[in-house]
């Protein structure tokens, strides 16, 4: 007779993620897959006052997309947006309102106001920007031939687009990435030495946003600070003084650590996989979107998110109670074999590919389309002008079960 | 087969048009997503089904 032994949980434990196996992503997949087939619906209870007391877990990307859906059973607007006691969008915890806070008719309008700044087609314009930021960021790496990854290639194209998208001014872009990167990873001391630091950040951005808010009351142009601060029909202000501060606070936080910590593990997953490393040779001239949503996928940039049960139900043989919170954790449902071919393998031909890693019901990440393109562009530009890459040293991990970003990735680049 | 669009739940999010960008769109000025050929050949279906599918909010049926 043979037993197999559950794996010890600890999904949530900084140094799961800072400790992390780089040839399993930096995921604990054998504790995910654990979860998914024999705790879909887990338990996880806490005891540390920076953290919620506790949570249902589901691990399942069937279930992922259910609670992302229904959020009629699963409310956003309850109070918490992951495992952390505060966070500065939770309106129920000392934060503004913001999108991913918010549900029903108002959510919709916030939505609405903002998404249009965030279409494929409106996306499509800022093309010839990032192809400039790109060139700048590979002249560079070039010039170094040997650097960290996640600081010469990732870091810059994601702040200089999230500039642009929001209208951030040239002469207040240091300040304000310096701010965005503060609470990026609140948790590692490495980048950020106390928690205090962080919440001076969020209180410098959230000032900085009335500023900005301002200056686009006075000059309108085509971004999204100027949809935020807009009038509607009425003449009435689309948004609220505290819906400004807080959609500001979600979009910084959203847009740059998350599209960094992709591109980052991507480009680790390409000098592991030498085939997948040459297929992306041969198309370096148009990379297919298959290649992006694949990282995207192995990346999982944030592990989860919560939502509030609205009522008393039974899920997977669990009662859930209205006011419980359900944790989805996107890293575990984005390896799951109910849902993909071979989760394990990176694929970057993957043409079934439901990842969790953007959302899947109406809070879906509103940034999706520049990210993916971003993240084209850069490699088309990095790929077209070096002929190798290679590892130049071990990857190694931030300290944090949230965001999953990468805080080393050294290599080597010939020039083409 | 017919598309048909909520557009009381369209919020824009751009998901068909990354899917089947031959028969969604949206355009600077739109408010909900535009059908651009809203009854496409039977050849079709399967990138049509994937669209509706992806569609975070259920906004996009599919009839017959």
């Amino acid at each position: 007779m043979t037993t197999t032994t559950a794996p010890e949980i600890k999904i949530f434990d900084y140094d799961t993620y800072a400790e992390g196996d780089p040839t399993t992503f930096g995921l604990p997949l054998e504790q995910y897959r654990h979860l998914r087939d024999e705790e879909p619906c887990y338990l996880q209870e806490f005891d540390d006052p920076m953290l919620i007391d506790r949570a249902w877990v589901v691990s399942r990307n069937e279930d992922i997309w259910e609670v992302d859906r229904n959020t009629e059973l699963y409310a956003a607007d309850r109070g918490y947006v992951n495992i952390w006691q505060v966070v500065p969008i939770d309106p129920k915890n000392g934060g503004m309102p913001a999108m991913l806070t918010t549900d029903g008719e108002r959510h919709r309008a916030q939505r609405q106001v903002l998404a249009k700044g965030f279409t494929p087609g409106f996306v499509r314009k800022l093309e010839g920007k990032f192809r400039q930021y790109a060139k700048d960021v590979v002249d560079d790496a070039l010039e170094k031939g040997t650097f960290n990854f996640v600081h010469t290639i990732a870091h810059n194209m994601p702040m200089e687009a999230l500039g642009d998208v929001l209208g951030v001014p040239q002469e207040d872009r240091a300040k304000f990435f310096g701010w965005v990167d503060k609470f990026a990873a609140p948790f590692d001391t490495r980048i950020t030495a106390s928690f205090d630091e962080v919440m001076e950040a969020i209180g410098n951005l959230m000032v900085y946003s009335e500023e900005l808010a301002e200056l686009k009351r006075a000059n309108p142009a085509d971004d999204v600070m100027s949809r935020l601060v807009a009038s509607g029909e009425g003449g009435d202000p689309l948004m609220s003084p505290e819906e400004i501060m807080g959609n500001v606070a979600l979009l910084a936080s959203g847009a740059a650590e998350s599209t960094r910590t992709a591109m980052s593990h991507g480009m680790h997953e390409l000098m592991r996989n030498p085939e997948a490393m040459a297929w992306v040779r041969e198309r370096k001239d148009n990379i297919p979107n298959t290649l992006i949503q694949e990282m995207v996928r192995i990346a999982s940039p944030f592990t989860h998110l919560v939502r509030t049960a609205t009522r008393d139900h039974e899920l997977h043989g669990k009662q859930v109670k209205e006011g419980d919170i359900v944790a989805m954790l996107f890293a575990a449902g984005n390896f799951d074999e109910r849902a993909f071919d071979r989760p394990e393998v990176f694929q970057p031909d993957r043409i079934e590919n439901p990842h969790v890693s953007f959302g899947r019901g109406p809070h879906k990440c509103l940034g999706q389309h520049v990210a993916s393109l971003e993240m084209k562009i850069l490699f088309e530009e990095l790929f077209q002008r070096t002929s190798s890459i290679e590892p130049a040293g071990p990857i190694s991990y931030v300290r944090d079960a949230y965001s999953r970003g990468v805080y080393e990735l050294p290599v080597t680049i010939t020039p083409a | 087969m017919k598309i048909t669009v909520d557009t009381n739940l369209c919020e824009v999010h751009g998901d068909c048009v990354v899917v089947a960008p031959d028969f969604f769109d949206i355009g600077e000025d739109d408010e909900v997503v535009q059908v651009l050929d809203a009854e496409p050949g039977e050849e079709h279906r399967a990138t049509v089904v994937q669209a509706a599918k992806m569609c975070p909010v259920a906004a996009i049926r599919i009839e017959g």
